[in-house]
């Protein structure tokens, strides 16, 4: 059993390793591994019926890792597992793991393929960049939606008019001021218990994350922290601290791993089997219960392009069908808030995730990167269409059919997707709801949807 | 076919025994070694860059790219006798923001850059800010292009102009800013010169501030 602090001992072993070579290396075994295992992607069925293709995308991804190892960037080492380690790892891996306390305790088992258990549904603004005097309605926006599990919020930039610089004390007062506002909330919206499941995004150096990490600030035993492997297949002991201290502490450990499409890796093939590799980085490295995905189209910085749709799907049939695990897929949208445009990715998102065993984390839209624009009807949309594509039964055959309609229907519009409405914009922020045009916009959107075969009188039962 | 258009279809399918042949013929035959940089090398990594735009191919084929007309261009330089900087179009300091560690985006423009001929000195990621004055200060480089992922992170470009402007040496380089969560009105409400939002775009707007420099 390799230990955490195994893990650590082995970061200071072995040669010094160039990065450039580790980098080349990731590129030129994942094209090993694609070919070895017959990995092929199929534009005509973004979301593929074939178990054997999950299966040899799991065991190309486990000898890849095995293959790779992890980078440690401090050291410049590379640490490597056997193949029975990694399946040591995953066999004592948790499969259900448990948000909050209080009123709102949430259970998270591991999702299969076609699973007609709703998926559990982590609402979050996803660190999309708000004014310090909006931050707390649109956490709002997300922790009072019916379907919101758990949440976590947006970030901002300038803290009482001062930059959030990283590493600056200004930082450490954000942070702090983070997990306050993040519960102060959940409050407001009716939800005092809401599991926050990454209580920080403002910060990102661990001192700050730890300063803020105190009940007194509002983090609940039961809420989670993310850690992000950085890309592809690495890790440096900033991150690595975080993990040494939640160890001692009661939160949730998440992992997020985004590898780019186009990227080190290389196509949908390869950039798949990289996807899978970074689970056993997280369950090494950061010791993750629970993952989360976010692969991103390298040049688009979305994961609705068609490729990006087969590689959520094939990925998460893998990890479903092979692991215990607790997985979640992030949406990332091309277009933004209040737009016919994001409904369609969102819910071509959602069904190929919610089919192929992920729970949904959603949303990031008008490709995170436009300040205010951002807020729970995104994530609304995408959790309705899973809960009804679950509970509904929908077959990944199915799910491929309405995935490629709703593809026609914006897929050759990503490379100048609107950017959509602002928060502002699109919520009545006296009352904090989705202004009449944004509800109205979703209703015709269902409609077309009911027409595709989603029946959205089973969202709420 | 010209020896430089098959120079640059060599550099386009990355075939690397073909360029080295291609570029010894071209020193044993006296040809023109800057038309067939600016022809074949150039041209063919521009064309790498339009593939990957379209994600035709991907890094591991611009690394590549990369390596074999650096190789290429190893064999003409002892009949090129001009320093790099003299048959380059600037000299670029590249580096992403401190407090952000991820650097792929800034890899890539880097290494189209090169193949457009520009020397660039690459500080690598989580780049204090001092180190991108204290460097720009003893490399003396015609442009300073700096990158963020993470918005985070992207709050420490600012304080780099802010610094030049505070030395007096903000009149004396050209900015460019790029990365996924910058926007072109925040290049210019920082008061960068330049903001590329894919790196094609990267290479276009360093050839324009290169432009402006020597007016």
């Amino acid at each position: 059993m390799v230990d955490y602090w195994e893990f650590i001992r082995r970061t200071e072993k072995g040669e010094i390793v160039d990065e450039k070579d580790f980098d080349r290396k990731i590129g030129t075994v994942a094209a090993e591994m694609v070919n070895k295992y017959g990995i092929r992607y199929t534009p005509e069925d973004p979301v593929p019926s074939d178990d054997s293709l999950a299966d040899r995308v799991f065991e190309a991804s486990l000898e890849l890792f095995t293959r790779l190892g992890i980078f440690v960037m401090d050291t410049r080492k590379v640490v490597y597992f056997s193949k029975e380690e990694a399946v040591e790892a995953l066999s004592s891996a948790p499969s259900t793991i448990t948000y909050g306390s209080g009123n709102e305790v949430v259970h998270v088992p591991h999702r299969t393929v076609e699973d007609s258990r709703a998926p559990v549904v982590f609402f979050s603004a996803v660190g999309t960049p708000v004014e310090e005097e909006d931050f707390v309605k649109v956490c709002m926006s997300y922790a009072q939606e019916p379907l919101a599990d758990t949440y976590s919020g947006p970030l901002i930039t300038k803290y009482r008019g001062m930059p959030v610089t990283s590493g600056s004390p200004v930082e450490v007062e954000a942070g702090i001021w983070n997990v306050i506002k993040l519960r102060e909330a959940a409050r407001f919206a009716g939800r005092p218990d809401i599991p926050i499941h990454n209580f920080m995004s403002i910060a990102e150096r661990t001192d700050a994350t730890i300063a803020a990490a105190r009940p007194e600030f509002g983090v609940q035993r039961g809420d989670g922290l993310f850690t992000a492997a950085i890309a592809e297949m690495k890790v440096d002991f900033e991150r690595l601290k975080r993990i040494a201290f939640l160890l001692h502490t009661p939160y949730v450990i998440g992992g997020l791993y985004g590898p780019l499409m186009g990227g080190y890796a290389g196509g949908p093939e390869a950039t798949a089997l990289i996807l899978v590799a970074h689970f056993f980085l997280g369950l090494f490295a950061f010791r993750a219960e629970r993952h989360n995905a976010f692969p991103i189209n390298i040049n688009q910085v979305c994961n609705t392009t068609r490729e990006m749709l087969w590689l959520v799907s094939v990925s998460g049939q893998a990890l479903a069908r092979n692991t215990p695990l607790v997985s979640a897929s992030n949406a990332f949208m091309a277009a933004g808030p209040c737009t016919q445009m994001v409904m369609y990715e969102l819910a071509a998102h959602s069904l190929a995730s919610t089919v192929s065993g992920w729970h949904l984390n959603p949303a990031a839209v008008a490709r995170n990167r436009y300040p205010g624009h951002a807020s729970g009807m995104e994530a609304r949309i995408h959790a309705e269409v899973g809960h009804v594509t679950a509970r509904a039964g929908i077959c990944r055959k199915d799910a491929s059919k309405i995935v490629n309609a709703l593809l026609d229907k914006y897929e050759k519009k990503i490379v100048n997707a609107p950017v959509g409405k602002s928060f502002r914009e699109c919520y009545d922020t006296e009352t904090v709801k989705p202004r009449g045009e944004y509800v109205r916009l979703w209703e015709d959107v269902r409609k077309e949807l009911k027409n595709l075969g989603l029946d959205f009188k089973l969202v709420y039962m | 076919m010209d020896i430089f258009e098959r120079v640059y279809m060599a550099i386009v399918s990355r075939d690397r025994d073909e360029t080295v042949a291609l570029a010894k013929e071209i020193v044993e035959k006296g040809i023109d070694p800057v038309q067939a940089i600016e022809k074949g090398f150039k041209r063919g990594m521009e064309k790498i860059g339009d593939l990957f735009a379209d994600l035709e191919i991907f890094i591991p084929d611009m690394i590549t790219a990369a390596d074999i007309m650096n190789e290429g261009i190893d064999i003409l330089r002892p009949v090129l006798k001009l320093e790099s900087d003299e048959m380059g179009t600037g000299k670029i300091l590249l580096g992403t923001i401190q407090g952000d560690v991820h650097e792929i985006g800034k890899n890539i423009v880097k290494v189209l850059l090169e193949g457009a001929g520009f020397e660039v000195i690459d500080l690598g990621r989580d780049v204090n800010v001092l180190t991108f004055i204290d460097r720009y200060q003893e490399l003396k480089p015609d442009i300073i292009g700096i990158s963020a992922l993470m918005t985070t992170t992207m709050v420490n470009i600012p304080r780099v102009i802010e610094n030049l402007k505070t030395m007096s040496l903000r009149e004396r380089v050209k900015i460019m800013v790029g990365g996924a969560p910058v926007l072109p009105e925040w290049a210019e409400e920082i008061g960068a010169d330049g903001y590329g939002d894919s790196a094609k775009e990267a290479v276009q707007v360093a050839k324009r501030l290169m432009l402006e420099l020597r007016r």
